[in-house]
């Protein structure tokens, strides 16, 4: 969901763009730090400039109410789709040197990306009951105080776990997810594909949970690990821009 | 008014007044002095038995408080005043639909000659009432579905619970009042509720989900309230456009307040008063019972009204307020003043004065508003004496400031910045007085120091509502 003008369109990309994400060290998700991540990772690629400012309320503030968001300007975009759209109607691009099959396979992958790895993130953090006790309750309700810090960690659970039945996950469990993961080739110029799946790897790579099965599995295909260091290397270190934490 | 039934004692001059014999319906006459009403005046009575017909479940112990006066009276005139005023507080406990007041003779083997009985004929409401109304609003319908539980327990403790579900929102609240027994002024209530309110002059909607405790008391002339209260406040854009600065105060926060309130009211009705004056002192202290919001917010309310000749009315009001955050955090668009409408300085659009951010409009941390107003009886008074009593014409002058406080820069500055810049407005136009609960305002209005920023309605405005400056 986005907002665009097409007068706006015309306007250059301004120095002061922030994308807002909730509170890095105490608050943030692995699902919503995954999403954030590739929308950083991608206007890195770009070549876009961004400042990254930590709100406790991010989540609310977006006008979809999924983190991250980008206030450019006047206009307020969350979601890497609408962000790639919005990029591409100011003119940059990545995917443009790509033929129209390659461009439909890119999409389909992303869809991918988005139906399993996402998922799993979610189902892992909502649905795993050890998981959702010992980390992710505290953490969603960090910024609030008793007893809201509660209810709105337990109505957070309730609506994943809501949205998990109706797509039919209820009860998967993560050896299921494995079984169906499909890795992608990393083509030499990077997509927005890309900058998806790195956010994805990344982020269960680098984040201590008590299930670390995800995070294990993805260690075993030793090509995606060479594949999010390149990305780490050559866009976030080198340019010595936006530090990962 | 209700029904006072009295036998005569013994055979009255005929010029005395008139009372119905039993079972007659006789209307309660003020009985002026008059020499030939002496006999009755100074002959002693003694009221021996105080009898209550139709109790349910009402206990006791709440009825003998407030008719124990009765026993005092030391003379006919007295016992008729005394117990007219008992039926005047049995009524105003809530808990019976009708009370009537029956007094005679005593009978029976330990009857004074000069003994009376006094009966108090009453009918409870029932264990349960209920209404059902459906509301149009702004592209909105709603069902609002009441319920009311009176003299739940027997001692006038009261339970009501609303619910209004509608298209867009449903809001609920329960509420449950216990006076003290003997002193109905005493009393404390307890209430749940869920609120949803849409703010477009702010890009706002908010949602509250609260719990609170009050606990009323009267010293001396004056009532006070002294309240706490948790609630738990979302708020959200209500359009993809709101500002920027709205969106920044979106999600979550929860409030926990402790209140005073005081007021002292001596007008002689709510709405359109002739006389008398009203004072409401206001404050609140949040963030030490817990919650994520603290501050200070005092706030009052002063009105003074005076007859002046040819059955009109000079009204003076001033309203005022202040909101000190306390801690770094600033304060939040919820709990911020608003200026402006036809309940408050008319001629400016509903609180659009003040700080705002892309044309919503953000509220204050002080204001201050004043009125002067005239209230005439309409030109050529059409309906008098029915209708058109309830109509008056109303010429007014309004003013008022609202603006955040940069603290640090000391009180003068504060002063100087709510003294500069002041909006105001005059007009005329036609009041409509609803019950004895609200009005109707239909005014023309000329709003003058505008400011940036400001949304005038001038011209014709109407106002609805239960307060206004």
């Amino acid at each position: 969901i986005y907002l665009v003008a097409e007068s706006k369109s015309a306007e250059p990309w301004p120095e002061n763009a922030t994308l807002y994400q909730q509170l890095k060290g105490e608050q943030i998700l692995l699902s919503d730090n995954a999403a954030s991540l590739a929308v950083q990772a991608f206007l890195q690629m770009c070549n876009l400039p961004i400042k990254v400012v930590c709100r406790a309320n991010a989540e609310y503030m977006s006008p979809s109410g999924k983190v991250p968001f980008i206030h450019v300007g006047n206009q307020v975009i969350s979601e890497l789709g609408p962000i790639v759209q919005f990029v591409k109607a100011k003119g940059h691009s990545l995917s443009d040197g790509l033929g129209e099959v390659q461009k439909a396979e890119m999409k389909a992958y992303m869809e991918l990306v988005n139906n399993m790895l996402l998922t799993a993130e979610l189902y892992l953090q909502w649905c795993d009951e050890a998981t959702v006790g010992e980390i992710t309750h505290a953490r969603y309700g960090s910024p609030y105080p008793w007893p809201l810090n509660h209810i709105l960690a337990y109505q957070k659970q309730w609506e994943v776990k809501r949205k998990m039945k109706a797509i039919g996950w209820g009860k998967k469990t993560l050896d299921q997810l494995n079984a169906t993961y499909v890795t992608p080739v990393s083509t030499f110029r990077p997509t927005e594909l890309d900058a998806l799946v790195f956010g994805h790897l990344y982020t269960i790579l680098t984040t201590q949970l008590t299930n670390d099965e995800l995070s294990e599995k993805v260690k075993n295909y030793s090509n995606l690990l060479a594949f999010c260091r390149r990305i780490e290397q050559h866009y976030f270190e080198d340019r010595g821009k936006g530090r990962l934490s | 008014m209700g029904t006072v039934h009295a036998r005569s004692l013994e055979p009255l001059p005929s010029s005395g007044p008139d009372f119905g014999g039993l079972g007659e319906e006789a209307e309660f006459v003020e009985v002026e002095p008059e020499t030939k009403q002496e006999i009755l005046e100074n002959k002693d009575v003694v009221v021996q038995h105080v009898h209550f017909d139709g109790l349910g479940r009402t206990k006791d112990d709440i009825i003998i408080c407030e008719i124990g006066d009765v026993f005092k009276a030391k003379n006919l005139i007295e016992v008729m005043r005394k117990s007219h005023e008992a039926r005047e507080k049995l009524l105003r406990l809530g808990i019976f639909r009708q009370v009537d007041v029956l007094i005679d003779t005593c009978q029976g083997d330990d009857a004074l000659p000069n003994g009376l009985d006094v009966t108090f004929e009453v009918t409870e409401l029932r264990r349960l009432t209920g209404s059902y109304n459906t509301m149009v609003g702004n592209n909105e319908g709603s069902m609002v579905l009441g319920l009311k539980l009176p003299n739940l327990l027997g001692r006038a403790e009261k339970v009501t619970f609303q619910f209004s579900y509608g298209t867009k929102e449903t809001s609920y609240g329960l509420s449950f009042f216990k006076p003290r027994p003997g002193n109905f002024e005493r009393n404390f209530s307890v209430n749940l509720y869920k609120v949803t309110g849409q703010f477009p002059w702010s890009s706002l909607r908010e949602t509250d989900r609260g719990m609170s405790a009050e606990y009323s008391f009267p010293i001396w002339k004056t009532s006070h309230t002294v309240k706490w209260e948790g609630v738990w406040r979302e708020l959200g854009c209500l359009s993809r456009t709101a500002s920027f600065a709205v969106r920044k105060e979106s999600g979550h926060s929860l409030k926990s307040s402790l209140s005073h309130a005081m007021v002292i009211d001596s007008r002689n009705s709510s709405i359109l008063p002739r006389r008398g004056a009203l004072l409401k002192v206001n404050q609140e202290l949040a963030g030490y019972t817990g919650g994520d919001v603290s501050f200070i917010k005092e706030d009052f309310e002063l009105q003074l009204n005076k007859q002046l000749i040819f059955d009109s009315v000079f009204s003076a009001s001033l309203w005022g307020g202040m909101l000190v955050p306390i801690g770094d955090k600033p304060s939040s668009i919820a709990d911020r003043f608003y200026l402006g409408g036809p309940t408050s300085v008319r001629g400016f659009s509903m609180h659009s004065i003040g700080p705002q951010s892309e044309g919503d409009y953000l509220g204050g941390e002080a204001y201050w508003a004043g009125g002067l107003h005239l209230y005439t009886p309409l030109p050529f008074r059409p309906g008098q004496g029915g209708f058109g009593e309830l109509f008056r014409t109303h010429f007014f002058l309004n003013a008022g400031n609202l603006c955040n406080l940069n603290y640090g820069e000391g009180p003068k500055a504060h002063i100087r910045k709510l003294a500069e810049c002041i909006r105001w407005s005059y007009g005329a136009g036609i009041v409509l007085r609803l019950g004895n609960i609200a009005r109707l305002e239909l005014n023309y209005c000329i709003p003058m120091g505008v400011q940036t920023g400001d949304r005038i309605c001038d011209g014709v405005q109407f106002g609805a509502g239960i307060r206004f400056l």
